[in-house]
């Protein structure tokens, strides 16, 4: 069970590993983007109950929230290529970071389109009667009054749906990807000191982490700048 | 590739026989983990004295690094360990005979008690101070309002962010196949592998964890139905 | 000026309106009095179709709605002759003071910008907030945010503003700011509906006062006869319950 325990090699092997997170970061960004994207599509017909999108929908979600990510992950890289196929498109030399940042980006799509529903849900209704009172239409309500407060409610969730994320992709390399855990992997075989190159990827992981706290937090704060109470402090 | 239909009910026959490794992986890591987190709540609410520190840093780390490294390093880690404190008191412990599980429950009940404390802490804290003057306020001690009226109140609060947590270490859990561990995911490795039908065998996988995880929120949702009817119809 | 004929409006079987007929004249203030759930509230929601009433007909000035088959852009139209001002303020929480009065007019109204910004400074200063601009809502007193809200209100320069219970959220120590303030733009000859609970307000502003219960109005008169004689004995055990024996004596004591 690898060599002797080594301390030295643990800031050794950082600088390695960090050069990696470009990697990391790529999938976090992309599947991010295409997960609002993906989460505002989907929660509209959830919104406006448009018939059987709506129950797509729901059985999306619940699927996406009933699944670990490493099946989800398994699905999409054996079942994607099945599926595509069928209408004639050759995926096989996809790379494998694709396959991760689609499905990345269907798990992240899924509980957005939660947290924005709820958000929308939760902007008082007295914002939209005062709306409607000076004059304005459903539409300028939405996206002058409502809108802008959803965002900020759904900001902290969105938040933590990010840094979970970013623990997630640490899966990414089971279907090979050469990201910082993919290089984690490589390190071992060459080294046999496992313990060391874990310790560090705890490391990098845990100071990207309380960075992107630090900075969302931030953020939540200027988004709170008009609210007395920290509201999502309870949530 | 086409899609082997009928080969997802054989691979769910096979699949399901681990269904227990799975459940044990879940509910000891949550079991343990509440009386951690339980402890660790109480700690930072009362700001004890250097256990604090301990407490948020505990807490912080293990909610900022993902939990496959629990479980690598604990599983490469405490080997080691206990190789070196064995080779120095000649105790003659041989390491490879401890079971893989084990390792991978102490990484689980560690990763939870971080999180159950802060669903711990954060339903303490949502239960209003007026609740707790009230219990000053027929005499009782500091010990007796927390345990009588205030954390039996927050537990109840907290039921559907234990939900999402059991659901989440549910899925966690599947991580355990990475140490080579027999559970749901690992066992729909091998059987995709012997097989070489891997999607089907993920399918049969995913309807398992899914049906589960339904089950799961059912039962939360009456429970909670059943806790909280002490609140029903309020204003909040 | 404003018109409701037979306005009738239900919630889940239980009628609340039971078809009211009411004119107003321009310049006019009128407010309602009655019991939790007389169907007072309801009736102004219905002015503005913030509640669609199931029947009848409501003009404000020129527009003329027939809520049976009233159209989205009709009831739009009916809602910009009018302006609100709820019990809860309801301010946009993510604008500040001047951008809450300004939103009105800039959406709704196309003013342009710099306009809006004028008119909205100057109904801000009206109603004594003029250092308050750049404050967000959650920074203000009750008071102050509902002056903010007469402000919004007020900006739109409406046929008529609705007062929905103006005071009834407020510490009973900022009540006077807001009401001095109402009665600073009543003498303005601006019409008025107000929903409310101060029967003296009611008293010292209105021109006409009716009393509602059970969705209907049961009465209806100036301040001085409904107050002091009125004819309904509904009307009088709702006053007596609101103010005691002694606060309202009747007319012939005084003239005594």
């Amino acid at each position: 069970m690898g060599k002797a325990f080594d301390p030295s090699l643990i800031i050794e092997f950082i600088p390695t590993l960090f050069h990696y997170l470009g990697v990391t970061l790529q999938i976090l960004a992309a599947s991010i983007f295409l997960g609002l994207i993906l989460g505002v599509a989907a929660a509209i017909p959830r919104m406006f109950k448009i018939p059987i999108l709506n129950q797509l929908v729901i059985l999306y979600v619940s699927f996406i929230r009933g699944t670990p990510i490493l099946i989800q992950l398994f699905l999409v890289f054996y079942g994607l290529p099945a599926v595509l196929q069928i209408i004639k498109i050759d995926v096989s030399k996809l790379e494998a970071i694709y396959f991760v940042i689609i499905t990345y980006a269907i798990s992240n799509g899924a509980g957005f389109s939660e947290i924005f529903r709820g958000a929308i849900r939760a902007v008082d209704k007295g914002q939209t009667e005062a709306a409607y009172s000076v004059g304005m239409t459903s539409t300028q309500n939405f996206f002058r009054i409502v809108m802008p407060q959803a965002l900020r409610i759904a900001f902290p969730n969105v938040a933590n749906s990010v840094i979970g994320s970013l623990k997630d992709t640490s899966l990414a390399f089971t279907i090979g990807v050469m990201d910082m855990m993919g290089r984690g992997d490589t390190l071992i075989s060459a080294t046999a000191h496992a313990l060391e190159v874990y310790i560090s990827l705890s490391i990098i992981y845990y100071s990207v982490v309380l960075l992107f706290e630090k900075t969302l937090g931030k953020l939540e704060k200027y988004f709170n700048r008009y609210q007395k109470a920290d509201l999502s402090a309870a949530a | 590739m086409t899609i082997d239909i009928p080969f997802i009910w054989t691979a769910f026959k096979e699949i399901i026989k681990s269904l227990p490794i799975t459940l044990i992986l879940t509910l000891v890591p949550l079991a343990i983990g509440f009386l951690i987190g339980l402890t660790v709540a109480l700690v930072r609410i009362y700001k004890t004295r250097f256990l604090y520190q301990a407490a948020n840093g505990y807490v912080s780390f293990f909610r900022g690094t993902p939990i496959i490294m629990h479980i690598m390093v604990i599983y490469y880690g405490i080997p080691l360990l206990i190789d070196q404190v064995s080779s120095k008191f000649d105790l003659n412990i041989q390491t490879n005979k401890i079971p893989i599980i084990l390792f991978v429950l102490i990484a689980l009940s560690l990763a939870a008690g971080a999180y159950l404390s802060e669903i711990i802490r954060s339903g303490i804290i949502s239960v209003s101070t007026g609740q707790l003057e009230a219990a000053y306020s027929v005499g009782m001690t500091k010990y007796q309002a927390m345990f009588r009226i205030v954390l039996p109140q927050a537990l109840a609060l907290s039921i559907p962010n234990f939900t999402n947590l059991f659901v989440g270490f549910l899925h966690t859990s599947s991580i355990a196949f990475l140490v080579s561990e027999k559970e749901l995911t690992g066992a729909a490795n091998i059987v995709a592998s012997t097989n070489l039908k891997f999607l089907e065998a993920f399918i049969a996988a995913g309807i398992v964890y899914w049906g589960l995880t339904i089950m799961v929120e059912g039962i939360s949702f009456l429970l909670e139905k059943k806790v909280t009817s002490y609140s029903r119809g309020g204003v909040s | 000026m404003i018109n409701l004929k037979g306005i009738k409006k239900s919630f889940n079987k239980s009628e609340v309106l039971k078809g009211i007929n009411l004119k107003i004249e321009k310049g006019e203030v009128v407010t309602i009095l009655g019991p939790s759930g007389s169907g007072k509230t309801t009736l102004l929601r219905c002015l503005n179709f913030l509640e669609k009433p199931d029947g009848g007909m409501v003009q404000i000035g020129n527009i003329k709605v027939d809520t049976e088959k009233a159209t989205k852009k009709e009831m739009l139209t009916i809602r910009k002759q009018s302006a609100m001002v709820f019990q809860h303020y309801n301010l946009f929480a993510h604008k500040t003071v001047l951008q809450n009065v300004m939103e009105g007019l800039i959406v709704a109204k196309r003013v342009k910008k710099k306009d809006a910004r004028y008119r909205s400074e100057l109904v801000l200063e009206k109603v004594g907030l003029k250092d308050k601009l750049h404050h967000y809502p959650s920074q203000l007193s009750g008071g102050q945010q509902q002056r903010v809200g007469i402000a919004r209100a007020l900006a739109l320069n409406p046929e008529v503003i609705l007062f929905d219970e103006p005071t009834s959220a407020l510490d009973p120590e900022l009540v006077g700011e807001v009401l001095s303030v109402i009665k600073t733009i009543a003498k303005e000859g601006i019409t008025m509906v107000v929903v409310t609970h101060e029967m003296s307000f009611a008293r010292e502003v209105s021109d006409r006062v009716l009393f509602m219960d059970g969705g209907v109005i049961v009465e209806e008169g100036t301040p001085l006869e409904i107050f002091h004689a009125p004819k309904e004995e509904r009307t009088r055990r709702f006053l007596q319950r609101i103010s005691g024996d002694s606060f309202f004596p009747p007319l012939k004591e005084r003239v005594n």
